[in-house]
């Protein structure tokens, strides 16, 4: 992300995180910032050319002192941001859902297995037809021609 | 540089191209198809990572103008409410297909004699029955006998398991008593022909990277490919060549280099999608052909038809176990596929079930359904929603308008400079209606089955799937561009097996009648070699 390599700017990514994503409230899911996903998340825009604008959006944010700030000051920042440069934020927030939502521990704590679905799969029961009784004692709904 | 003549060139290795070449292998002609994409390696499938759910909004998504790969070309799709999907490489767009593999019914063939809109088809139903029943047999197909939505057919395999929510949903279409019945589906639910059995992976839309589901880099190709069939990747035809008498000599390409070749052929054979293929043909300009080959009657590029999709999302307390199962096949539904006019449209439409989507995906819908919040609330809203859906696809009978239709744009082009496609399509008044009423149906299916929220979007933006109608088959040369077994009216030795040659779209997913007809079109191919330039 250029400037936002910077301990700074990846501070202020990782604050930035934490705001979109928070930890819940039982503990069983951190913060995507406290999770650490900062680099991910810079790493998933590096080929996206919102770059420059959401890295600009960043050292803005930083400039301000973005982590310091108190949290309802954070979210009016990333309110503001999400009305004026619509296209940049969504950018950031979609990024910020695939490092967060394809996290082992997060994808264990959703109640899935923390891996890939393949090659172990899923064992789905089989199905007893006998539901379809009642669909077998109807007349035929195709028409000849 | 010039190259040997072969006696058959097939241009693009998707559906049709590769049970066409199957079929024709049997001849031992000498055979080479032409695919711009490449071989996919099923171990780099996005079901083998931790990212599986996140690569379909990347490098799997499903707009080749999203996805970008370099086999891709580009669409402007900008005229169109819904964007055109497809894939490019071996097995074209079934590597990434639901595998909802449905045949058509009947009436499909004769709207205009049935129900007064439309055209009827050049063949029937029972004349394409005995290869749906092949190629069942030759992708391996897996359903239930006995569907009363159906004329009598028997399929290879098992169904594919419906799981918790399957039987959810199907509870619902019970107490409502409507029609539903497991999806005929083209996955191995058991070993089939050297293919591993369905794992449930879930992710089908991305690859299987089991094998289980039928796409034909797994099914025809290999078996055309050990018969003689030769195949050649990375090659994009920039336009199909013809000779003084009219006849097609064959075409000019790229090879995986970037060179520029030409490849002479006896017979040439278009199965690129009902995109690439009047794309082909309009960018094959000539004296003989000044609009484009094989476009005298004016039609390559119109009548396009996609089916639009009515996507309903019903929201249950229940876990559902969504994510586990093959996400497009699951259960279907025919009870308003045959015209009614009380409905206050003609023709139908079926539904597919959707099973539900991964965490990533979740997000994202949440995000630009304005449903899911960031900050405070996400957690909240998000576990409420995940793992907690069913969807209904109704897909929509689309009719043939002339003013839907594929043209070349005066600016795009492709990563070979060769001029790209424009989409031009309005959604008709039959259509809008008939998405209403299935949007409605949905929603009274899924509320029936237990459903608390209910989230339609219609028509679905992203479904543009099934690629019709826009060098449609008939028996007049002034209202077709090819007759009943694909040969083109204008040019003889020149063929079109795809979803272009559709002259209606039907109320289901198409690639089983794409592949009919191409088999279809080889066997009377093969049955007429002997006068084929008479």
């Amino acid at each position: 992300m250029g400037e936002a390599s910077g301990d700074d700017l990846r501070s202020t990514l990782a604050s930035v995180l934490d705001e979109l994503l928070p930890a819940r409230d039982d503990g069983r899911l951190p913060g995507a910032g406290s999770l650490g996903l900062a680099e991910a998340v810079e790493a998933a825009t590096g080929a996206s050319a919102l770059r420059p604008a959401i890295a600009a959006a960043l050292a803005s944010l930083a400039a301000e002192g973005f982590p310091s700030l108190s949290q309802p000051e954070r979210l009016a920042r990333l309110q503001a941001l999400a009305k004026q440069s619509p296209e940049v934020f969504q950018a950031l927030l979609s990024r910020a859902y695939g490092a967060y939502y394809t996290h082992p521990s997060v994808v264990a704590a959703l109640g899935l297995p923390p891996r890939p679905p393949f090659p172990k799969g899923y064992d789905v029961p089989a199905t007893d037809f006998s539901v379809l009784d009642p669909v077998r004692r109807r007349a035929k709904l195709y028409r000849d021609c | 540089m010039a190259e040997e003549t072969v006696d058959v060139l097939i241009i693009g290795a998707g559906a049709s191209g590769a049970a066409f070449a199957w079929s024709l292998a049997d001849t031992r002609m000498n055979i080479l198809c032409l695919e711009q994409g490449d071989w996919m390696d099923p171990s780099r499938y996005p079901s083998a990572g931790m990212d599986w759910d996140l690569r379909g909004h990347g490098d799997f998504a499903l707009s080749p103008n999203d996805r970008k790969r370099p086999a891709d070309y580009p669409v402007n799709d900008a005229g169109s409410p819904i964007k055109p999907a497809m894939f490019n490489a071996v097995g074209g767009s079934t590597i990434t297909y639901a595998a909802h593999f449905p045949r058509f019914h009947p009436s499909d063939f004769r709207t205009r004699t049935v129900d007064g809109v439309g055209d009827d088809w050049p063949l029937d139903w029972a004349r394409l029955e005995p290869f749906y029943a092949l190629n069942e047999r030759m992708m391996g197909v897996a359903g239930l006998a006995g569907d009363p939505a159906y004329p009598p057919k028997q399929l290879p395999l098992p169904p594919v398991p419906l799981g918790r929510l399957g039987e959810t949903v199907a509870r619902g279409f019970n107490q409502l008593g409507w029609h539903w019945w497991p999806s005929d589906s083209a996955i191995a639910t058991q070993p089939y022909e050297g293919r591993a059995a369905c794992l449930n992976l879930g992710p089908c839309l991305t690859g299987c990277a089991q094998g289980a589901k039928a796409s034909t880099d797994v099914t025809y190709w290999p078996v055309a490919m050990r018969a003689g069939v030769k195949l050649r990747t990375g090659c994009r035809v920039r336009e199909i060549l013809v000779r003084e008498d009219g006849l097609a000599d064959g075409v000019v390409y790229y090879d995986a280099d970037g060179v520029e070749r030409r490849q002479r052929a006896e017979i040439v054979v278009l199965a690129c999608n009902g995109i690439g293929t009047p794309r082909l043909l309009l960018n094959s300009r000539s004296g003989l052909f000044p609009d484009g080959l094989a476009n005298r009657s004016g039609l390559v590029g119109r009548n396009l038809m996609f089916h639009p999709y009515a996507m309903v999302i019903g929201v249950f307390a229940e876990r559902l176990d969504g994510t586990q199962g093959p996400t497009g096949c699951g259960l279907m539904s025919h009870e308003f596929y045959e015209s009614d006019c009380s409905r206050g449209f003609l023709r139908g439409y079926s539904f597919e079930l959707m099973r539900g989507v991964g965490p990533v995906t979740t997000a994202m819908l949440g995000g630009q359904g304005g449903w899911l919040p960031w900050g405070a609330g996400h957690h909240a809203a998000f576990g409420a929603v995940f793992d907690h859906t069913a969807g209904l696809l109704a897909i929509c009978e689309d009719l043939p308008e002339p003013h839907n239709r594929v043209t070349l744009d005066p600016e795009l082009v492709d990563s070979h400079g060769i001029p790209a496609p424009r989409v031009e399509y309005r959604l008709g008044e039959n259509s809008s209606r008939m998405l209403a009423h299935g949007a409605a149906r949905a929603k009274e299916a899924l509320e029936a089955a237990g459903a608390k929220l209910v989230i339609t979007e219609a028509p679905m933006r992203v479904a543009g799937w099934h690629l019709m109608g826009t060098a449609r088959m008939g028996t007049d040369p002034e209202r077709s561009v090819v007759n009943e077994w694909g040969r083109c009216h204008d040019v003889r030795n020149l063929f079109i097996i795809d979803g272009s040659v559709f002259v209606t779209a039907g109320a289901v997913n198409p690639t089983n009648t794409i592949q009919a007809l191409a088999l279809h079109a080889a066997d009377t191919l093969k049955r007429n070699l002997g006068e084929l330039f008479d």
